[in-house]
């Protein structure tokens, strides 16, 4: 809220200062690239002959010039380029008319000149097409306009369409379906931390789409990038010099009939500043909580003490119905450049977003199933199944501002973000526990539930780029700070336990338990610094570029869990199951009641932890074509990775011998990253690539731990890798990734393309988060490292208009892309031993399985109509990621598959008004109204329900409208 | 002054109320500020116990955390030794857990009984050298303060963990990270030590959902071990849990348990006999059979007087049809009168274990009937046919000894003679 407030002033002076620079001649910009590279052409000549005027391109082949309303036309041309005339400029009175990408094919001969009309010079799909296609190494991505044809508003819902991608839960980007651990998050090109404490990757949702310029999914690793990926790294750009003034506003309404204006919503009083995603300090841990020693009736406390302690805790712990609204979101962007200090530019964008969105699952199931010990009886049993309602209440807020500087040879960023996010939820579930399944008392319970969780990211980011030498050298720095994070604060469960003889409800601790309240934090500071340096020179009389360059990132995380649990001195009031009837005043102790709240944290807090990470590399690398046809870019990276841990155990917590790290080094490791591209040139059109790379995946923080964190949002304990439990001796280390990727793709035309590719990644030592066989009546996990695994995998894209068939229907047009993977991994002894003990009859378990968190397939597919003309574009996309082991399970535990989710999305995009001003976009999504479901899965017999819920279909609206 | 106020909170609500007032009205000084601890006599433990130890008498031990006896080592608790665990829930509650191949020798004496509870008992060495061995200051309805007893052995288990060797699992409550948890094994006379004449009050901390710690669980125990004269009062869980296992045990009594009284998994293969239920919050007996493929001969439970809190109560017997126990010579009063047929019954399924081909059985029973209902409505399923109609607790002729209970709290306070025993 701060930040906003200190951003409004400067947005209204922005605003008003651009409005008086309008001049009255019109403004012609665009970028001169080379039409095989997509690089830039720097000292490139544009020419009007008309008026006899003219200028350059600078070294990001960006020219600009001020002309008299009328119409023009350009000659464009560079020595051994082919001359280029682009005829119908139209240039309008204090507009500005960006004609983008004008691409210069290198000419071999001196050619008569092209001509085009300035409506068909560029569209930037086609670049990231481009850049595709001469990128030495594999990769995929997608641009801000294909955001607004796809029809979506958050990153994580736009990456869906590219090829290899998958995104879990909404949030996770998974690439080639391999499994989070493999996937790396970078902002800007650096990397920025996860905002779970579970995960490597960030939630990629809380990105606005307005915020983004490009989204790039790096697939085979090149020296410049960070080793520890596997699948992918996504590098989010966020936008930043603007071309036009642009002075956006959007705004958009969605509406699921099945979710909203619902009067069963469930909510709760939350703070005054919800609204705004961040908690004002309602549910903040209540005064002196996080002592040694609270205040109850056996501290020694007085009564009023304990009670004025019990009192500091919010007495709602149930929800309340009301009726939600649909979701909705306004967006505003605004972004200039000027020439100052002669022909230096100045250029500044500023964006605000705002999102609220609201979600109701009427039925919603939670299930934890067995298998019995009988190997003739198939059918999986239910320890504990819950069904109830859900409620989550979302808002986003998002702010981004930059300014950039450029000069002759130089260019200098500097930028600013917050993301902010708080999302609150509501549930009220059934809970129906089986005293058949093994090691459970059998219980019926109804619970409530009350959760909010608030993240946020904030960035500041320094960029710069030197050219030397007539940018035959380049220097490119950059350092950020990025500070991020993610608190849960009160989570309050609830949970009467139903009475077997029709008496009335009670908290049983051997049952659902008694009431407990969780606070949860997770901070994250990172500083990343970066130095890039390319020379280029002729290598075989064939151009080539030298790079090397250095990072340094050091990045700490504090994590901590409190938790207090509702307790009784004395027998429990009589309830009525009604979770607005216990923290009343009668109830309290000291206020007529025996009701007091006991710490479940020991001090100092096993529950918490503090690690860092300090990570140096250097690297060196050389594209260069060894002939014609061929380009090679090998390169070798190294980095020293060293991550200290200070955390405890349970046992050293209470002052006994356990294990105590302070600030130890878990980690420390100097590895080298050899890797290498190839790319055969077929004719002009197609390519064939051969990569070779290794790669890493480190333990997270919290792997790398004695931690025992009791996960209050799963219920699920996790144990740090370093105690050996049973067969596991706690020497938890990195895992060592070997790549291999072969592809072959052939470009059609302007954003039509082919391909087809094939890749292999063997691991060694793979970390799985494997449960514990022993402990049966709750569910424990640590990360091990297991068996050895392999990938290997195809893909295959196609993108084509429909205009082979006949010209007539042009503009539609047919992209999809299909990944096929199959992923084995070698049982560790105890999973093998659990799983044949637990062998049915019939069945002949092996010693290998699929790698948890690896999908056999993705399908993403689009059927699109666009036409610029009309200014109307529209399609159909559909994904869906095949069945994928979540949890590895074994003996008792059956394994847990999430199921295929068809996601069929329809949007529909229409740019009408003097021109073009307006775009009204349609969305429907989830047309095919599928539920999302996790499902046990036995042997020879029917699934079971591990997690189901709908989202439905919803309809939304949008309106933006540029100045 | 907060006493009088619960007391009087409290009568209104329960008909056992009426039992704490009587049993309380000689006992309590305020429960707001404990004393200071002696520093002289009071020693607190906050690591594992790894080499044989001896708690002497005289002594306060606090239990500073989660303490295990590790394999190898012995634990002697002398007679009149109190011991207290500091307050907490989850990670943070406190207990004393006796390792596979360690052995703890608590044996105390009807006059010198080893009394473990909470930090906020002010009982002294001097109370129990009086004959005071109830607490001074703590209501006996005050649960959750602290953990428990843990005691586990290498006696076979019926888990559905099953190895090729041997069957071991992790006992409910401990984290797998602590090695001490695990329990089971081949040898069905191992021996754990002995245990007698101990009272366990005001624990069950909480450590999870459906993750607590019992008075005492007594997992893979054998036969080697000797356990008798043991009192649980207010266990925020069960009383006295079994699983697997083949120990016996006799002279136990329950009173104000949280959860069940008497709860058994995992095919225990012994006996329990001689004992006294008084007013569970959960069911009296809450038992079940194997868990895994092994099997075992069953467990026996006999001689049991029980009295069922009025309308406070769960089950008076929760079975199912794996259950392999056989009980006999039960003898229940203080039933409720709750409206409708779920009053104070036979688990629903009673007929499925009853229809068991093993042979186990429950037979003869006594019971006081409140005026107005029958037999068949309490004792559904067919079990009715074992049961005896008795006027009132003096004329029952089965049932629990209970002259052996004159070293528990209950039995000093009161509490046994106000329901007639």
């Amino acid at each position: 809220m701060k930040m906003i407030k200190q951003l409004l002033p400067i947005m209204v002076l922005a605003l008003s200062f651009s409005v008086n620079a309008v001049a009255q001649k019109g403004t012609l910009r665009g970028t001169i690239i080379d039409d095989e590279t997509a690089e830039p052409i720097f000292g490139a000549t544009i020419y009007i002959q008309s008026e006899g005027t003219g200028t350059t391109s600078d070294f990001d082949g960006k020219f600009k010039l001020q002309l008299d309303p009328g119409e023009y036309t350009l000659r464009i041309s560079y020595i051994s380029y082919q001359t280029i005339e682009v005829e119908d400029v139209e240039i309008e009175e204090g507009e500005v008319t960006n004609l983008g990408n004008i691409r210069l094919n290198p000419a071999i001969t001196e050619l008569d000149g092209v001509v085009v009309t300035s409506s068909r010079v560029t569209i930037s799909e086609a670049a990231i097409m481009t850049a595709k296609m001469n990128s030495p190494n594999v990769i995929d991505g997608i641009s801000a306009e294909a955001f607004s044809k796809i029809g979506v508003s958050d990153a994580a819902e736009a990456l869906k369409n590219v090829t290899g991608v998958s995104v879990e839960g909404g949030k996770y980007v998974y690439v080639r379906g391999l499994g989070d651990r493999y996937t790396q998050t970078m902002l800007n090109s650096v990397e920025i931390p996860s905002l779970d404490p579970d995960r490597n990757s960030l939630q990629i949702d809380i990105f606005p789409t307005n915020l983004i310029n490009n989204m790039v999914i790096t697939k085979t690793a090149v020296a410049e990038m960070p080793a520890n990926f596997t699948g992918g790294i996504v590098d989010i750009e966020t936008i930043d010099f603007p071309e036009e003034p642009i002075y956006d506003f959007s705004i958009s309404f969605d509406y699921n009939p099945d979710m909203h204006f619902n009067s069963d919503f469930l909510t709760y009083d939350g703070s005054s500043t919800d609204f705004l995603g961040f908690d004002s300090g309602t549910r903040e841990l209540p005064a002196g909580a996080s002592d040694g020693n609270i205040p109850t009736p056996i501290s020694g406390n007085s009564s009023q003490e304990v009670y004025d302690f019990v009192n500091g805790f919010n007495p709602t712990l149930g929800p309340s119905a009301s009726t939600n609204f649909a979701n909705y979101s306004a967006s505003f962007t605004l972004g200039n450049q000027y020439n100052v200090f002669d022909d230096n530019k100045l250029g500044y964008i500023m964006s605000l977003t705002y999102k609220s969105s609201s979600n109701h699952y009427s039925n919603y199931q939670l299930g934890e199933y067995q298998n019995q010990p009988d190997p003739s009886a198939y059918d999986l049993i239910y320890a504990t199944r819950q069904n109830g309602t859900l409620s989550e209440q979302s808002v986003l807020l998002g702010g981004l501002t930059g300014i950039a500087f450029k000069t002759d040879n130089s260019k200098y960023k500097l930028t600013a973000m917050h993301l902010q996010n708080g999302e609150s939820t509501a549930g009220n579930f059934f809970i129906d526990n089986s005293q058949d399944a093994p090691g459970q008392s059998g219980y019926t319970a109804d619970s409530y539930n009350l959760e909010y969780g608030q993240r946020s990211i904030t960035n500041f980011m320094l960029n710069g780029v030197n050219y030397f030498d007539n940018t035959n050298w380049e220097v490119n720095w950059r350092s950020a700070v990025t500070l991020s994070s993610m608190t849960n604060p009160d989570i309050r469960k609830t949970a009467y336990t139903l009475s077997l003889t029709g008496a009335n409800p009670r908290f049983n601790a051997g049952a659902g338990g008694f009431p407990s309240r969780i606070w949860r934090y997770m901070d994250e500071v990172n500083y990343a610094n970066r130095l890039d340096i390319t020379r280029e020179y002729d290598l075989f009389d064939l151009p080539a570029s030298l790079k090397f360059g250095g990072s340094f990132v050091y990045k700490e995380r504090d994590y901590e869990v409190l938790s207090y649990n509702l307790q009784f001195f004395g027998s429990q009031p009589t309830f009525t199951g009604d979770p607005s009837e216990i923290l009343v005043e009668e109830n309290l102790y000291g206020g007529g009641g025996n009701i007091y709240y006991q710490s479940g944290n020991q001090i100092p807090n096993p529950n918490a932890y503090n690690s860092n990470v300090s990570s140096y590399a250097a690297y060196i690398s050389n594209e260069f074509n060894p002939f014609e046809k061929l380009k090679v870019y090998v390169g070798l990276r190294a980095e020293q990775f060293t991550q200290r841990h200070t955390g405890r155990d349970a046992l050293y917590a209470q002052g006994g011998s356990g294990n105590n790290l302070d600030n130890e080094k878990v980690l420390d490791a100097l590895d080298l990253f050899p890797s290498a591209n190839l790319s055969y040139e077929i004719g002009d059109d197609q390519n064939l690539r051969f990569a070779y790379s290794r790669t890493i995946a480190r333990p997270s923080f919290k792997e790398l731990s004695f931690a025992q964190i009791l996960d209050p949002v799963s219920d699920r304990i996790f144990n740090g890798g370093l105690f050996a439990i049973g067969d596991w001796d706690g020497n938890l280390t990195e895992t060592y990734v070997n790549n291999i990727d072969l592809r072959w793709e052939k470009y059609l035309g302007l954003n039509e393309m082919l391909s087809a590719s094939l890749f292999y990644k063997s691991f060694q030592d793979p970390i799985e988060l494997v449960r514990i066989q022993v402990q049966q009546t709750s569910s424990e996990f640590q990360p091990r490292n297991v068996g050895n695994g392999e990938v290997y995998g195809a893909e295959f894209e196609i993108r084509k208009s429909l205009n082979f068939i006949s010209e007539s229907i042009r503009h539609f047009g047919l992209s999809t892309n299909v990944t096929l993977v199959r992923s084995l991994i070698d049982m560790t002894e105890q999973e093998y031993v659990a799983r044949k003990n637990g062998e049915k009859d019939g069945q002949n378990v092996d010693d290998t399985r699929d790698m948890a968190g690896q999908a056999p397939y993705i399908i993403n597919a689009g059927f699109t109509y666009d036409n610029p003309d009309n200014g109307l574009d529209a399609g159909f996309y559909y994904n869906v990621k095949g069945e994928t082991l979540t949890a590895v399970g074994g003996g008792l535990f059956p394994d847990v598959y999430s199921q295929p989710y068809h996601s069929l999305n329809f949007s529909l995009n229409k740019t009408f008004g003097e021109d073009g001003n307006s775009t009204i976009s349609l969305n429907a999504t989830n047309i095919l109204d599928d539920a999302r479901e996790e499902l046990y899965k036995g042997f020879n017999t029917a699934d079971q329900i591990f997690s189901s819920y709908n989202e439905h279909r919803s309809f939304s609206i949008g309106y933006k409208y540029s100045f | 002054m907060n006493f009088k106020v619960t007391l009087t909170y409290l009568s209104g609500l329960f008909l056992a109320s009426m039992l704490l007032i009587s049993c309380s009205d000689d006992s309590t000084t305020g429960t707001d500020i404990p004393e200071e601890p002696d520093a002289e006599n009071t020693i607190v433990v906050s690591d594992n116990i790894t080499e044989d130890t001896v708690w002497e008498d005289g002594n306060i031990y606090i239990l500073g955390g989660r303490i295990s006896v590790e394999a190898g080592a012995t634990l002697e608790i002398e007679p009149g030794v109190i011991i207290k665990g500091e307050a907490g829930t989850g990670s943070n509650a406190t207990a004393l857990l006796v390792a596979r191949d360690a052995t703890i020798l608590a044996d105390g004496s009807p006059t010198q009984p080893i009394i473990f509870t909470s930090v906020a008992d002010e009982i002294t060495p001097e109370d129990v050298d009086a004959g005071n061995f109830g607490s001074p200051n703590l209501d006996p309805d005050i649960n959750g303060l602290w953990g428990g007893v843990i005691v586990l052995g290498n006696a076979p288990i019926s888990a559905s963990n099953e190895g090729t060797d041997i069957t071991e699992i992790q006992i409910e409550g401990i984290p797998s990270s602590d090695p001490s948890g695990l329990y089971g094994g081949n040898d069905a006379s191992d021996s754990s030590g002995s245990i007698s004449y101990i009272s366990i009050r005001h624990g069950g901390a909480n450590i999870g959902e459906g993750n607590e710690i019992n008075g005492l669980t007594l997992g893979g125990v054998g036969t080697g071990t000797s356990i008798s004269n043991i009192e649980i009062v207010a266990n925020q869980d069960d009383g006295v849990e079994f699983f697997g296992g083949t120990v016996n045990v006799s002279n136990v009594l329950v009173w104000n348990s949280g959860d069940d009284s008497i709860d058994s998994d995992q095919a225990w293969a012994g006996t329990l006999n001689n004992a006294v239920i008084v007013s569970p919050a959960g069911s009296a007996f809450e038992l079940d059979g194997p868990e895994g493929n092994y099997t075992s001969t069953g467990h026996t439970i006999q001689d049991v007087t029980i009295y069922m809190q009025g309308n406070g109560s769960e089950l008076m017997i929760d079975v199912d049809a794996n259950t392999d126990v056989n009980m006999s010579n039960l003898f229940f009063f203080g039933l409720g009168t709750n409206e409708g047929a779920a009053a104070h019954v036979i688990s629903s399924d009673y007929v499925d274990y009853a229809a068991n081909t093993n042979g186990y059985s429950i037979t003869n029973i006594e019971a006081v009937i409140p005026d107005g209902l029958s037999v068949e409505d309490y004792f559904t399923g067919g079990l009715d046919a074992e049961v005896t109609v008795v006027g009132d607790v003096a004329n029952a002729t089965v049932g629990a000894d209970v002259s052996v209970f004159g070293f528990t709290w209950a039995n000093l306070s009161g509490a046994l003679s106000d329901i007639g025993l």
